[in-house]
């Protein structure tokens, strides 16, 4: 049986999973898609990568298609063969949630602003002795969870041994519980919104999903609210973000994931048409709230366990769909 | 009752205090303590002092029998001054608000967030895996090391262990209930806990046993990527050692929430050290405000109103500290 590992994240998988794949397995790594010859693409049982292109050679052999990111959006299933499965990797869930738990209490704390006037002016306003205004904190605030996956239930989980209230709304039925003491279907989004403290939104795009938050639903968040960003840029409508933003119609925003991303061209590209950089009330990072060492670990794990499954006839896990 | 708000902080909460209170006092105000000619006849005629500091040169008083500290740490009560026979209480609820603010400066130092956000701001995205970024670090699987494992540090290890961190402890008196951490060292076998831990909190108060604690021989015990994190107080560390062990990477990180110096009226923007941690970058500071939240004070200024209460009422007192 022969594994082709296609695209540069896939040829580092396959060094860092070597060791583990079933001794049987034979391995192609190519790390340029252009340098695919149809030989290789035709002799491949399993395909490992994060994008596959209908002007691709044909793999006519390929019985499960492994891809090494969460989102699948890449991969054309229709040049692939029809009945495969296509099974995605995950690993990022826990470092995202630290993230999102963090950008909270860094909001309700009013860290940056403590620490910089602190650092650079040696300001002791915010202290006890002195008269300065106490923060907040996010024991008692109630966060709503937008999409209650791998993601959300692991923010859920943290949030709740801070004691928050945690709500959440999601596409599919679910049992509350784990933390979250209520669960709304997601047609029911805004009634959850106005009870918010922290909406934080985890869910996959998609078509329910795109433009989810415009400006009516920003318009139903509490003033002081913050809205947590870390699944992908299009779920908010980012014109109607930038005013809420700018206007005070919310309180802020903690932003990890964008509507325009850098290329060789460009590669100080600004992340959005809007000027967010230049809002106070705005915590930003470049996509990376999933990007640590333990992630890609524990990634390299789920892929190799999944292709040991399939070369050795059992079931499989993390199926999207199939082909 | 007679009873004396003495400084400034006991001053400036005093009529939150008294607006929490059932039973009624009889209450002045002193918000200046070297005011020797309001002092003396306030402290000679005061039955209750709320506040948090007593120096050695205090003026007599003679009938007094409660001193309420406004505030958790009583190490600015001068306690062989004190008249005998009294009752010494604290109060508490600042921890839920300082456990916060531990698992948040962990987490900000581990996973680089005022680096990323501050590049990031100026247009830079290093950070992003596709631009070739390093990854960041993540809480889980760490392990959390307590010096001083009161109602702070329980209340630290049972939001950590959500983030799946294994929490270890230290502490003077021994424990009977571990609560969330897995295991406990008595003080005096510390030195056996710093190698292990990757973050080592600092939640003890001030006493002969904690003063000087962490020098520079424990620092060198700590793995080089440490984080030291200090919301007891300054005077556990040896400042000098503490700057040497940062400027010099054998520890990782630090955030810094009690100081070796602090500001005065005279001196609004003193710096909080003789060494300029100021400049380094892999120190978060803040100016002795981890538990100063909206929540802290509800909790505290009503705490300290209901037991104002009781000692009216005659009944038994919570957070004694000692009888003198």
């Amino acid at each position: 049986m022969k594994a082709l590992f296609l695209g540069n994240v896939a040829a580092d998988t396959a060094n860092g999973i070597k060791a583990e794949l079933s001794p049987e397995l034979q391995v192609d790594i190519i790390a340029d898609p252009k340098e695919l010859s149809p030989e290789t693409a035709a002799s491949a049982d399993i395909l490992v990568t994060n994008i596959w292109r209908a002007d691709y050679p044909v793999a006519p052999r390929v019985r499960l298609v492994q891809s090494v990111a969460t989102g699948i959006e890449w991969i054309e299933q229709g040049a692939l063969p029809r009945g495969v499965p296509i099974c995605n990797a995950y690993g990022h869930e826990t470092a995202i949630a630290e993230y999102v738990l963090m950008v909270m209490l860094v909001w309700s704390h009013r860290f940056r602003e403590i620490e910089s006037d602190f650092r650079l002016q040696s300001s002791w306003r915010p202290s006890w002795v002195h008269s300065g205004a106490p923060h907040g904190e996010i024991r008692g605030s109630t966060l709503g969870i937008i999409g209650l996956g791998r993601v959300g239930q692991e923010v859920a989980r943290r949030a709740a041994a801070f004691g928050c209230h945690v709500l959440a709304a999601n596409r599919s039925p679910r049992e509350a519980g784990d933390g979250v003491e209520r669960i709304y279907p997601l047609t029911a989004l805004d009634e959850m919104l106005p009870l918010c403290d922290t909406v934080a939104i985890c869910t996959a795009f998609g078509p329910e999903t795109e433009r989810l938050i415009d400006a009516r639903r920003l318009g139903l968040m509490k003033r002081s609210a913050l809205l947590v960003n870390i699944a992908r840029g299009a779920i908010i409508d980012e014109d109607a973000l930038y005013a809420a933003l700018r206007d005070g119609t919310i309180g802020g925003a903690a932003i990890d994931v964008w509507w325009q991303y850098p290329n060789a061209a460009e590669p100080e590209r600004r992340p959005s048409k809007h000027p967010f950089h230049e809002l106070p009330n705005v915590i930003m990072t470049p996509h990376c709230s999933g990007w640590t060492a333990g992630m890609v670990r524990r990634r390299w794990d789920e892929v190799a366990d999944n292709i040991n499954r399939f070369v050795r006839g059992e079931p499989l896990i993390n199926i999207v769909t199939t082909s | 009752m007679k009873t004396l708000f003495l400084g400034g902080l006991a001053a400036r909460v005093a009529p939150r205090i008294l607006g929490k209170m059932t039973e009624k006092l009889d209450t002045s105000v002193l918000a200046e303590l070297t005011d020797m000619q309001r002092l003396m006849p306030a402290l000679a005629e005061a039955e209750i002092v709320v506040g948090h500091i007593w120096r050695s040169d205090f003026p007599e008083a003679p009938r007094l029998k409660l001193l309420q500290a406004a505030t958790a740490g009583v190490d600015m009560i001068d306690l062989p001054s004190l008249p005998r026979g009294i009752t010494l209480c604290n109060v508490f609820g600042h921890e839920p608000a300082i456990a916060e603010y531990v698992l948040m400066t962990m987490l900000a130092l581990t996973h680089r967030l005022v680096d990323t956000m501050t590049a990031f701001r100026g247009g830079s995205w290093a950070a992003h895996q596709p631009a070739g970024g390093s990854a960041h670090g993540e809480m889980l699987g760490k392990t959390i090391g307590i010096i001083g494992y009161g109602r702070i540090g329980r209340e630290v290890a049972k939001r950590a262990v959500s983030f799946g961190c294994k929490v270890i402890a230290a502490n003077r008196s021994p424990v009977a209930d571990k609560g969330d951490a897995s295991e406990i060292y008595p003080l005096a076998e510390l030195d056996r806990m710093l190698p292990q831990c990757d973050v080592l909190l600092i939640a003890a108060g001030l006493g002969p046993e904690t003063r000087g604690l962490i020098d520079a021989r424990r620092l060198a015990l700590m793995k080089p990527t440490a984080l030291l994190i200090n919301i007891g107080r300054a005077a556990i560390v040896d400042e000098e050692a503490l700057y040497r062990a940062l400027s010099g990477h054998q520890i990782g990180g630090a955030a810094l929430d009690v100081w070796w110096q602090h500001w005065s009226p005279e001196y609004p923007d003193r710096r909080p050290s003789q060494f300029p941690f100021h400049e380094l970058s892999n120190v978060l500071m803040t100016p002795h405000c981890s538990g100063f939240t909206e929540g802290t004070a509800d909790r505290r200024w009503g705490d300290l109103a209901a037991n104002l209460d009781r000692f009216v009422r005659g009944e038994d007192l919570n957070n004694v500290v000692m009888i003198t």
